[in-house]
């Protein structure tokens, strides 16, 4: 499982017609140990810039993170 | 690199800018550009190429090879004619394209029109036709929308910089008041301080009043040869410097996303061109699409320091009666944004300006302005800059 820390987040109220069901929801950029950055959905706790975060699952190919 | 001939604006216009339930992509983009030939006094059969600028008119209307259906529709045949996207910088760069046929020589006059028709599409599906202008594999996927990836952007510069809600909404009420004089826009309506702050939240930090509008709408300009500046026009405006310059459409690929190095580069090539600094400029339109997109462009065009854009806005430098006005037009948050029109708007009010045809909005000084037209989060973006005669 990855880990990282969340370099920014938001939460969105308003959303495409596909993610229209799940508002609101947490999007957070993910910075990787590894060095990479990752775009991902947050599931669970709110999160904040600092926090540090780790994958819990994946759905539909789009990777959630969790604050650790 | 060489600039080529110098190159004026003989002929600008636009149509308002809000919600016409009774007007089509192809009547407002010919009214558009009807305005701009009237105003260059200049026939159709002069102009010697077309660039038409639209970001997603096959999404919003189902039509597709879009600038011959306007441009024959214009009475125009037999010459170029083709459609540039680049969200929605879509119309900078078609303006950007049409200089540098003037300027390389190729062409003595032709037209630019930019135009988008949004509002026959529900908000969810707005958001989704506008969502196409981040990167679909990576943050599209996992549910990003335009508001949200500015809202990012927002949170990272108030973490960084101490850029606070209330600079935000300060961009949001200076752009009101403005846009409440400007007979062409869409929201003509005061706001308060309080007010916007406490919007409906879209993304947060970013709340109603931190967006811009889905707007419908054109505009256009006429381009030609220096030298044959008086033949069309008795106020020509100068062309001094313009640039484009890409980054990458993700988000998550920049380093730092608290500033937008496709904009310092294009301005820093436009000032280049024009032979002046950040310092000479005596008024800008700038992409407002959010209220953070303000304070960037302010700091990366040089004329705050960076980390500053919040606090010179709260302060009141950047209202009509600052040391820096910036969208006086009302910009896109109270004008309209009607995307693909938005870049050759922005020109039509720097020009509006320079002519001093502005009426209640005019500012003091008013001989040189500069625009700057954003695509996306950054991966397009256009600076122009005009002067007088």
């Amino acid at each position: 499982m990855r880990t990282g820390t969340v370099y920014t987040e938001t939460v969105v109220h308003l959303a495409p017609t596909k993610f229209a069901a799940n508002v609101p929801y947490q999007v957070a950029i993910v910075d990787l140990e590894d060095g990479e950055r990752l775009t991902a959905r947050i599931s669970g706790d709110r999160v904040a810039i600092g926090d540090l975060v780790s994958e819990t699952e994946s759905h539909h190919e789009i990777p959630y993170f969790r604050k650790s | 690199m060489s600039y080529g001939r110098r190159v004026a604006i003989v002929g600008a216009g636009k149509t308002a800018f809000g919600a016409f339930a009774d007007r089509d992509l192809r009547s407002l983009a010919v009214a558009a550009g009807r305005k701009a030939l009237a105003n260059a006094r200049m026939e159709p059969g002069t102009i010697e190429s077309f660039y038409l600028g639209n970001f997603a008119g096959p999404e919003f209307t189902g039509q597709n090879h879009l600038a011959p259906w306007i441009s024959s529709s214009l009475g125009m045949t037999g010459i170029p004619s083709t459609r540039f996207e680049a969200a929605c910088a879509s119309s900078g760069a078609a303006f950007f394209q049409a200089f540098m046929g003037v300027a390389s020589g190729v062409y003595d006059a032709v037209l630019v029109v930019g135009v988008e028709k949004m509002t026959c599409q529900p908000t969810a599906r707005v958001t989704e036709i506008l969502a196409g202008a981040g990167d679909g594999d990576t943050e599209v996927r996992v549910g990003s929308t335009f508001p949200s990836l500015f809202a990012m952007i927002a949170r990272r510069h108030m973490h960084d910089f101490g850029t606070t809600r209330e600079h935000l909404a300060s961009v949001a009420v200076k752009n009101h008041e403005n846009g409440a004089l400007n007979p062409d826009a869409q929201m003509r309506k005061v706001i308060t301080l309080e007010q916007a702050m406490n919007g409906r939240p879209i993304a947060e930090p970013l709340n109603l009043y931190d967006c811009s509008l889905i707007s419908d709408g054109a505009a256009a300009v006429v381009l030609c040869a220096a030298d044959r500046a008086r033949e069309f026009s008795d106020k020509p405006v100068q062309v001094l410097g313009v640039a484009q310059a890409s980054d990458f459409v993700a988000l998550d690929r920049k380093r730092d996303i608290t500033t937008f190095p496709a904009l310092k580069a294009a301005a820093d090539s436009a000032y280049k061109m024009a032979g002046v600094t950040a310092k000479d400029i005596e008024f800008a339109e700038l992409h407002d699409c959010f209220t953070i997109a303000e304070i960037v462009a302010m700091e990366d065009l040089g004329f705050v320091e960076r980390g500053r854009g919040g606090f010179f806005s709260l302060a009141g430098g950047t209202r009509r009666d600052g040391t820096m006005p910036v969208n006086a037009s009302g910009g896109l948050k109270a004008k309209g944004h009607p995307v693909g029109a938005t870049g050759v708007g922005q020109l039509c009010d720097i020009i509006q300006q320079l002519r001093c045809e502005a009426g209640d909005r005019q500012l003091k000084r008013h001989s040189l302005g500069l625009a700057q037209n954003l695509g996306g989060s950054g991966a397009t973006c256009v600076v122009t800059i005009l002067g007088c005669y």
